[in-house]
């Protein structure tokens, strides 16, 4: 039974899968000592499936409503789906944490040692202490920031587009679409975010309504539907117009546009920006054939295929060629 | 040793949030000001792990008075050695916050790393840290809060307890089913013991240590000596909390995956009575009328319970609370000196 104090019902879930499930099956399996971190996951995996219930009683209705494309079959959004459920509900960010919590504790403790403590934002900004919500905002902005590049130079490195095509393959792209990601291209991007922690701590994590908010524009803007956000609107936040931009077939590779994943002021401020008011295909055209209709498995496997192509055609390139492998 | 700094948090306009004192590089403490008056019956100070904040609670009406923002997870406390500041540990934060122990006022906090578990010596000399994420067991100097040495531990370090003489501190090692005994006159590790899966809660008990396994339904009694296990006492599954009552009459050990808590005879260790109390108990503390305030890891509340009767009534807090402080302790404290409060870290 949930216990009938808790306000919070997903905290009350949560309370109920720690104690009914994890904590039994972390007893069962000798592994209590991760016992105290294992509920932060509880939470995690209560939000994320509410997340995408949330997120699947939105975006459905809209993408019957307004659909961009209709398409004979969708057998190939079942593969999104799994990938959906995997990174939200806990399964992918286990994974990432189990392979790089000791590569964390010693990276961390070796620069404690030496002094260097991840200066909190409201270090750097005390004025921000005091004000969570302030604080929350400030981090989605500058993780915003940081995941622009991330996404930008992702597409700009042959190697890392080999495996992030996985994500741009999709020629049904739809809400479900936004975590179809290759693993390694999942474990660059958690470097990437583990490298801007130690720069500027960790984000504030008790406002999983917030992360709920962010994360329901990542999905909506992968959504097959005909909606823009208007004039104004496209500038202040990424729309699915906005986004389709940037899966569209001519945008695949080396020379996209619209790498913003909330905020569409990065695109502005580094000139690619794309508010043109066309609804593209999605796809890459030059990806193979299974990354876009593949399953689960092909897809990861095909992704490693792509990546060792690159560099095998790195080896060969004449010395002083940078553009082996390069698309676009 | 590695070089390491503790840097006070730097405020370049003095002061922060309305609440907050002034922080600067040279004085980290607030210029005395005027709290809030604290509720005649003492307040509750809760730790909200998950909801980086403090919650304030009346204990004689048992409503929230207010919540006091921390930077990211405090989890424990201790007091300072004169006891004018109830210190936090900030784990994630990488902070130590200080807020007065009368009335729940953030008084100052400063850069400290990962502060998981701390308690001061019952000598008053030795702050001793428990990093859990970095695998550190720090001794600082109390008074000035300066690192004297780090001990690096091979997984966990999470609860610890001195010797009643402060010549000892003793660790319990999650990951590696181990307790480390570190003597504090030589600064150096005394022993490395395995003593059970997963460690965690640890008293001095007459002579002898006692450990909660939580991947085991037992409390182990040690040898102080060496480590070597001398009795094993049976309890629920998940044993996790020992707390040793004010008049060590009773232990009471809190079995996180039972749902449970048992009560040990103090004299003989024997369990003579269970509490059902589901939601992940956790930490201990005793009020004046012999109530346990509990806190229930995974639902948001502290549970009050009636030892006598077995009843217990639920206090809304912040999320995953954790360390409970009550204020009425400090008349134990003022009393009896730091020992009444126990040699363990709460």
């Amino acid at each position: 039974m949930i216990d009938p104090f808790v306000i919070d019902p997903f905290m009350a879930l949560a309370g109920r899968l720690q104690g009914g499930i994890v904590i039994p099956l972390l007893y069962r399996l000798d592994l209590m000592q991760w016992e105290d971190i294992s509920f932060g996951w509880s939470l995690f995996a209560v939000y994320g499936l509410f997340q995408v219930l949330i997120t699947w009683a939105i975006a459905m209705p809209l993408e019957a409503w307004r659909p961009v494309e209709r398409w004979p079959g969708r057998r190939v959004v079942l593969t999104d789906m799994f990938y959906t459920l995997i990174a939200r509900v806990g399964l992918l960010p286990l994974v990432t944490f189990v392979l790089f919590y000791q590569v964390q504790v010693h990276v961390n403790g070796f620069l404690v040692d030496r002094g260097w403590i991840p200066p909190m934002l409201e270090r750097l900004i005390p004025p921000l202490f005091g004000h969570p919500v302030l604080t929350f905002f400030a981090y989605a902005i500058i993780l915003d920031f940081a995941d622009y590049w991330r996404h930008r130079i992702s597409h700009m490195i042959p190697a890392w587009y080999a495996l992030h095509a996985l994500h741009h393959a999709q020629r049904q792209m739809t809400f479900w679409s936004d975590d179809r990601n290759h693993l390694l291209d999942d474990l660059l991007s958690a470097l990437w975010f583990g490298l801007i922690a130690l720069l500027i701590g960790i984000s504030p994590f008790q406002f999983p309504l917030l992360v709920f908010m962010l994360r329901f524009v990542e999905s909506l803007s992968h959504a097959n539907t005909r909606i823009s956000f208007g004039r104004i609107g496209e500038r202040v936040i990424v729309s699915p117009r906005f986004h389709r931009a940037h899966h569209g077939v001519l945008a695949a590779g080396k020379r996209s546009c619209n790498y913003g994943a909330v905020l569409p002021w990065w695109d502005m401020l580094f000139g690619t920006a794309d508010f043109s008011p066309a609804f593209a295909p999605t796809g890459d055209l030059e990806a193979p054939e299974a990354l876009a209709t593949g399953g689960y498995l092909a897809q990861q496997s095909a992704g490693l295929a792509s990546l060792a192509a690159v560099f095998r055609r790195a080896r060969k390139a004449p010395a002083g060629s940078s553009s082996a492998g390069i698309r676009g | 040793m590695p070089r390491h700094r503790d840097i006070p948090l730097i405020s370049r306009r003095g002061t922060l949030a309305a609440g907050v004192a002034a922080f600067g590089t040279t004085p980290r403490k607030a210029p005395a000001a005027p709290g809030p008056v604290p509720p005649s019956g003492g307040i509750a100070i809760v730790m909200n792990s998950a909801g980086a904040s403090i919650s304030i609670v009346d204990m004689a009406t048992r409503r929230l008075i207010r919540d006091v923002p921390v930077l990211r997870e405090p989890h424990h406390w201790t007091l300072s050695p004169d006891g004018r500041e109830l210190w936090v540990g900030d784990a994630s934060g990488d902070a130590l916050f200080a807020l007065s122990p009368t009335t729940g006022t953030l008084l100052s906090h400063r850069v400290l790393s990962d502060p998981y578990q701390l308690w001061v010596s019952p000598d008053g000399r030795l702050l001793v840290v428990n990093a859990l994420r970095l695998n550190h067991v720090d001794l600082y100097d109390a008074a000035s809060l300066t690192l004297i040495r780090r001990f690096y531990e091979p997984s966990m370090p999470s609860h610890l307890a001195y010797a009643p003489d402060s010549s000892m501190v003793y660790s319990t090692l999650q990951g590696t089913a181990s307790v480390v005994a570190i003597d504090l006159v030589k600064n150096a590790v005394a022993w490395r013991a395995r003593v059970g899966p997963a460690p965690a809660g640890i008293v001095w008990h007459q002579d002898r240590l006692l450990v909660a396994l939580m991947n085991a339904g037992d409390v182990v009694a040690l040898d102080p000596v060496d480590g070597r296990v001398i009795r094993r006492i049976p309890t629920g599954r998940g044993a996790h909390i020992i707390a040793l009552a004010p008049d060590r009459r009773v232990i009471y050990v809190g079995n996180r995956v039972a749902g449970t808590i048992d009560a040990l005879d103090g004299q003989t260790l024997r369990p003579f009575r269970r509490y059902t109390l589901t939601g992940g108990p956790d930490c201990i503390a005793f009020a004046p009328d012999g109530k346990l305030w509990i806190s229930r890891r995974w639902t948001d509340s502290l549970a009050v319970l009636d030892p006598a009767t077995g009843r217990f009534e639920l206090v809304p807090v912040g999320r995953s609370p954790h360390g409970v402080f009550l204020s009425p302790m400090l008349d134990l404290f003022a009393a009896n000196g730091r020992a009444a409060l126990g040699t363990a870290s709460l």
